[in-house]
């Protein structure tokens, strides 16, 4: 299918518009999609404009090298990206898949950093503890579901120590919230 | 309170603003992506918990929100006003906004990597965004412990951002520059020095409104403050050119470029309906007038606050009812009327 709107290039990504309900389809070529007026603003692109693959092509791995296997059995033992979705996502998925993935694109990282080490800026190593998630006021609600959540557990800790009357107030906070909600 | 965007630009130059982000990411976590849903709603809600005490030299407020529990719209008009990225749309996951009442800073928490810290100024002030972004780098890096590698650097769920982990870009408004035939080659030359230009609305000739964003193109075996100077100069060298070629089109064409101000103004102040594309270009030729003294404006006035004001998201949420897409451009045009600074 040819692109709806240059009519020049093949289509490559559907994308779905809604506006006030409406909902229509358009297939579009990657140029044509990546300029899109995201003012339809419930705009889904249901197949990314693969920035993945151009990085994949910017990073110099060639299809040959994805069908020969040669690291097929690389995987991080950390967050389980295999070498496949490495190449094809172009994305860590985590601190250790540096260090897996990092030495097998040694050139491939300088061709497109145009360097391998870092001079920058380093993090002062003061670790203190991790900050607890605190209930501050400013904090934003959580949603009715998630506090209803944490309200049943609360109850159940009172029945635990016998404390019907906390677990009546809790009980009656539900009830509120889900009036609340409904109205 | 102010908001960044709604400072005057400065008259006689074509630098609209400057933006500086960080991305980091906490070690503790995998990143974005390969999280559970658990860990994403813990991460965020950890960071959102633990920066409860920021302060600024503005002394701004900051609001504190969870981006899963935001609507579409909500998060469009942000992106069109730059504090969000495109890819909060698709994330199902949780996130979280950290963001300074003027939306000068923001900290997007769980996005394409765990921590993305974006500080924007009016002007070319890519040194004091970078100061106040690594101030914030610093303050969060206090509590949480960042994935970092003495030959990486700071390590990025995108190989594009390793290292620094540093994007400063100068958006430049580029109306006459862009129109020459070897615009394309200027950009091309850029590349090779490292530096990105694009459009900010759309590639080539659909970039309505002819803003461009110069940027750099490596985060790795650069030091900031290299990545800094290398975008100054480049947007300082093509402002320039800009202006070299309006003070020629002054010289020779004095009528046509006075007509073409005053033309725009004129559509901006009176017409009915408008289209994005059609408000973005009449605002960019009433932004140049004003900009090359043709126009004297009254008060001095933010022609970008205009071009963010007449984004669809933005005016949809103005709104007191959905709008059909007819409807957008009539309400374009009305915004454009209450909100055109007066002439002399
Ligand atoms: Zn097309
Ligand atoms: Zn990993």
């Amino acid at each position: 299918m040819l692109c709806e709107q240059c009519k020049k290039r093949e289509a490559t990504v559907r994308y779905v518009e809604v506006v006030n309900g409406v909902t229509t389809e358009h297939n579009l070529c990657g140029v044509c999609a990546s300029q899109l007026d995201i003012g339809s603003f419930s705009a889904v692109l249901e197949k990314e404009i693969s920035l993945a693959s151009l990085l994949s092509g910017l990073l110099g791995i060639q299809d040959t090298e994805k069908k020969d296997g040669r690291f097929a059995d690389v995987v991080c033992p950390n967050c389980g990206t295999t070498y496949e979705t490495f190449v094809e996502s172009s994305r860590f998925g985590c601190r250790d898949c540096y260090s897996v993935f990092g030495p097998l694109f040694g050139d491939n990282i300088r061709h497109l950093q145009g360097s391998e080490r870092h001079v920058g800026k380093r993090p002062d190593y003061v670790i203190r503890e991790a900050v607890e998630p605190a209930e501050e006021p400013l904090m934003p609600k959580l949603s009715v579901e998630e506090q209803i959540r944490l309200l049943q557990a609360r109850i159940k800790d009172a029945i635990r120590r016998e404390d019907y009357e906390e677990a009546a107030m809790l009980r009656d906070e539900i009830r509120s919230l889900k009036e609340e909600n409904e109205s | 309170m102010t908001k960044w965007y709604e400072v005057p630009e400065s008259v006689d130059s074509s630098v609209i603003y400057s933006k500086v982000r960080l991305v980091r990411n906490w070690a503790e976590y995998p990143f974005p992506g390969k999280m559970t849903k658990e860990q994403s709603l813990e991460l965020t809600a950890r960071i959102l918990g633990g920066a409860q005490d920021l302060n600024d030299k503005n002394h701004n407020k900051y609001l504190y929100s969870y981006l899963h529990q935001m609507s579409d719209l909500e998060k469009a008009v942000l992106i069109e006003r730059k504090v969000l990225n495109l890819d909060v749309l698709k994330k199902k996951d949780a996130g979280g906004l950290i963001l300074s009442e003027d939306e000068r800073v923001s900290i997007t928490i769980n996005g394409e990597d765990h921590v993305r810290i974006q500080v924007l100024e009016k002007g070319l002030k890519l040194d004091e965004c970078y100061k106040a972004a690594d101030l914030m780098d610093d303050y969060i890096g206090k509590s949480i412990q960042y994935a970092f590698d003495e030959k990486y650097g700071y390590l990025t769920a995108f190989p594009t951002n390793m290292g620094t982990g540093l994007r400063a870009s100068v958006i430049v408004h580029l109306p006459m520059l862009s129109r020459k035939k070897n615009f394309n080659g200027l950009v091309a030359d850029m590349g090779r020095f490292g530096i990105t230009v694009r459009g900010v609305y759309g590639e080539g000739s659909e970039n309505y409104g002819s803003l461009y964003r110069v940027s750099n193109q490596k985060t790795l075996g650069q030091t900031e403050k290299d990545i800094l100077d290398l975008v100054s100069k480049a947007a300082t060298e093509l402002a320039l050119q800009e202006h070299r070629i309006r003070r020629e089109a002054l010289k020779h064409h004095a009528i046509m470029c006075a007509d073409e101000a005053y033309k725009s103004y004129g559509v901006l102040k009176y017409a009915r309906r408008l289209s994005k594309n059609d408000a973005m270009e009449y605002l960019s030729k009433m932004l140049s007038g004003i900009s090359t003294g043709i126009l004297e404006v009254k008060e001095p006035c933010s022609v970008h606050e205009l071009i963010l004001g007449v984004q669809p998201a933005n005016l949809l949420s103005q709104a007191d009812r959905p709008l059909s897409k007819e409807e957008v451009d009539v309400v374009r045009a009305d915004y454009l009327r209450d909100h055109i600074p007066e002439i002399r």
